[in-house]
Order: C-alpha cells, then structure tokens, then sequence
C-alpha cells in the first residue's frame, strides 16, 4: 500500500533525527560529567526519554501525514511551490489556520483579513495556555518554543501524559513538541512535492486523530475527581454543534464550556459561603442566647 | 518578486496571529498571580476541551443524511469500550483507526 511508502520515508527522518538529538544529548552529556555526573547514565536517561516521548507521539505521526500532505497537497493546487509550505508549517504551525490560510490566498484576501481570521480560528489556544500556566512554570528555556508549538493534538498529549519517572520534565515536553511539530512539516512538504504523484487512498486515516482524543479523554476521566467538566463539554458541545458553523464551533464551545464552570463554581461558592454564615449564626446563637440569659 | 515578498509577509502575519493567541495568557499571568477563580478552572479545563475536541472532530458530520453518523460513532463507541476494557492506548486507537477506514473506504453502511 502507498502510505506505507511514506510511513517508511518518515521513519528514516525520524531516526534521522533521533541521531541528531542524541547528538546534542551527548554535547549535553559532556557538560554533566564536568559537574561529576556518571557519562553514560545520562546519555542512556536522554535516549529514553526520546524514545518514551516518541512512542507518545506515535498517533499523532499518522495523523499529521496524512493531515500535512492534505495541506501541501491544497496549497500545491492552488498554485503555490511546496516551499511555501515548508514555511507556513514551520512557522505558523497550526492545521485548521493554514487550511483558512489557504482559503483566504485562493480568495485574494487582503492582510487584515488574514489577521482577523487567523485570530478568531486560533483563539481557543488562549483557552490551552490558562491551564498550562502552572505546568509550564520552571520548564526552562524551552518555554518559548512549547507555547509556540502548542496545537490541539500537543496540548492533548501534554495535559494528560505522565512523565516518565526521574526524567526531566522540560526535555520531555520538549521532544512532544518536537517531533509533533516535525511530522507535520513533514507531512506538508511530501504533499506539496509528491502529493499529486501518488495514488493513496488515506481515506479515514485522520481518524486516528479523533480516537486519540477519546483515549486522551477516558484518561483524564480516571484522572480526575469531579464530573463536571465532562457533562459542560457533552451541553456546550451538543449545543455549539447545532448553533454554529463548523468553522466556529471549537472556540464557540470551548467560551460557552468555560462559561459553564465559571457559573457553577460561583453558585459552589454562594452556596458555601450560605452554608458557612448558617454555621457561624448556629454557633452563636447560643452565646447570645446565653448573654441574654445572664443579664 | 513582488508575490514572493507579499507571500512572506502573509505567512510572518499568520505565523505572528497565531502565536499571539498562543502567549496571551503566559502574558497575562506571566509575572502577577492568576485570580482564584482561575485556579479552579486551570484545573477543569483540561478534561473539558478535550471532550470538546472529540466533539469538534464530528463537526463535519452529515446527521441527517446516510449514513447518519453511524461509522464514526459506531468506532468512537468499539475505542471507548476497548479502552475501558483493556486501558492500553495504542491497542483502542489503531483497532478504531483501522476499523474507520475499512468501513470507509469499503463502504460498509451504505445499505442505510
């Protein structure tokens, strides 16, 4: 079958660059045994983190090619050379906002569209930041490039996988990134310069990407003590579905989820805050009662 | 040379727009302290949104016409039900992978 053609390129650029971090890892390494720390031991902790993260990105890898090479192969159709793609994946780094961005070329739109649009697609991010303030507090140097690598499939992985016993949190997240970032790319670049050669049949593929997210959700249903969360989802969702065009309904669901945990958490309060004042009263009640008594 | 300059600088305005909606919040609570309310949230968003992007995935999905949802739904419920069963994440998410796409691309519910 044809993309086994393509998973097989990818796995060589994958070593490719599994050589090349390792490479760096032993840069590092050499740095550590300065400090005293054991050469080898650390070299091998690098390889395993690489590998764990690896294995952890191994869904999104089939589903950034297939997903890329749709990319390249549109911005190819519409006239473009596959290093606008190479670029666009580089940098911008988002699926659904280059899609738009292909759309808004085709149409001729003029830069304050693009900004407008690109905005509003995107904003949801903002949403993924608020809950990674905490985690991504004292991950280092890296921070800069985990915020600008943060897509939908990456903020999935990163909120609900552990990290490996005693290995570092920032080079895990790092290598997440990464190689998310990597397949991507790559997935772009193939379908911009051998897309239209090939004949696959993809069709479905990108699935894998939505039983992910399940798997990801199940996850963090064990994870988590409350409930909650879910049943905004299931209403913000279901009603968003109805409500909004597909294009919008990510951020539209995501607001309006919000929206709902906010609101019950100030009812949760109000109705602490009630419960509390009735205690206080309860308990001195019978002081003043007792005042009363006495004087 | 114009149309090169001009695409290079649609893709520095895409790639700066999005990397904007990305830092805003580390902006916002980059050096003061996030509100308590958010604290609380921090920690529901997580399970919410991802929900939410399960949902997104469906969003292209013809309700009202055959084969009404069916595949996707009929594979989101065989990987839900396997990882309940056997929790092991790359087993759920490449028997539902490859189940979607034979039932795709064989056109399996087309008798509906």
């Amino acid at each position: 079958m044809g993309w086994q053609k393509i998973y097989r390129i990818n796995i060589i650029y994958v070593f490719h660059s599994s050589k090349r971090i390792t490479a760096q890892g032993v840069t590092e390494e050499k740095n550590m045994a300065r400090n005293g720390m054991d050469n080898r031991e650390a070299g091998e902790q690098t390889k395993e983190i690489f590998i764990s993260a690896f294995k952890t990105t191994i869904p999104v890898l089939l589903g950034y090619i297939p997903l890329g090479m749709a990319f390249g192969l549109l911005l190819d159709g519409a006239g473009y050379h596959w290093i606008y793609a190479f670029l666009m994946s580089l940098f911008v780094y988002a699926g659904s906002g280059q899609f738009l961005a292909v759309a808004l070329l085709v149409a001729g739109a003029g830069i304050t569209e693009f900004v407008v649009a690109t905005l509003l697609l995107n904003f949801r991010h903002a949403f993924y930041g608020l809950s990674l303030l905490e985690k991504f507090s004292g991950v280092g140097k890296v921070k800069p490039y985990l915020i600008f690598a943060l897509t939908d499939e990456t903020y999935a992985l990163l909120t609900t996988t552990e990290v490996p016993q005693s290995s570092s949190k920032s080079r895990f997240y790092f290598y997440i990134a990464a190689l998310d970032h990597f397949y991507w790319i790559a997935g772009s670049v193939l379908g911009a310069v051998i897309g239209s050669m090939l004949d696959l049949n993809l069709e479905g593929m990108s699935f894998v990407l939505t039983a992910l997210f399940v798997v990801l959700t199940i996850e963090q249903y064990f994870n988590s003590e409350t409930r909650f969360p879910f049943l905004a989802a299931l209403g913000a969702g279901a009603l968003s579905l109805i409500l909004f065009s597909p294009d919008n309904m990510l951020l539209a669901s995501i607001i309006l989820g919000t929206l709902i945990l906010i609101g019950r958490e100030k009812s949760m309060q109000g109705i602490h805050t009630k419960k509390v004042i009735r205690q206080i009263n309860a308990s001195v009640q019978p002081v003043e009662d007792k005042i009363k008594k006495e004087s | 040379m114009t149309d090169t300059l001009q695409m290079l600088v649609t893709i520095a305005v895409i790639a700066l727009a999005t990397f904007a909606t990305r830092i805003l919040p580390f902006m916002c609570f980059g050096s003061r302290e996030p509100p308590a309310m958010l604290s609380v949230i921090e920690k529901n968003l997580p399970p919410m949104i991802l929900l939410l992007l399960v949902v997104y995935c469906l969003k292209d999905v013809q309700w009202l016409a055959a084969p009404y949802g069916i595949p996707e739904l009929f594979t989101i419920g065989i990987v839900a039900g396997l990882h309940f069963w056997k929790r092991n994440a790359m087993l759920s998410i490449f028997t539902g992978t490859a189940l979607y796409m034979a039932l795709v691309q064989f056109h399996v519910f087309s008798f509906l």
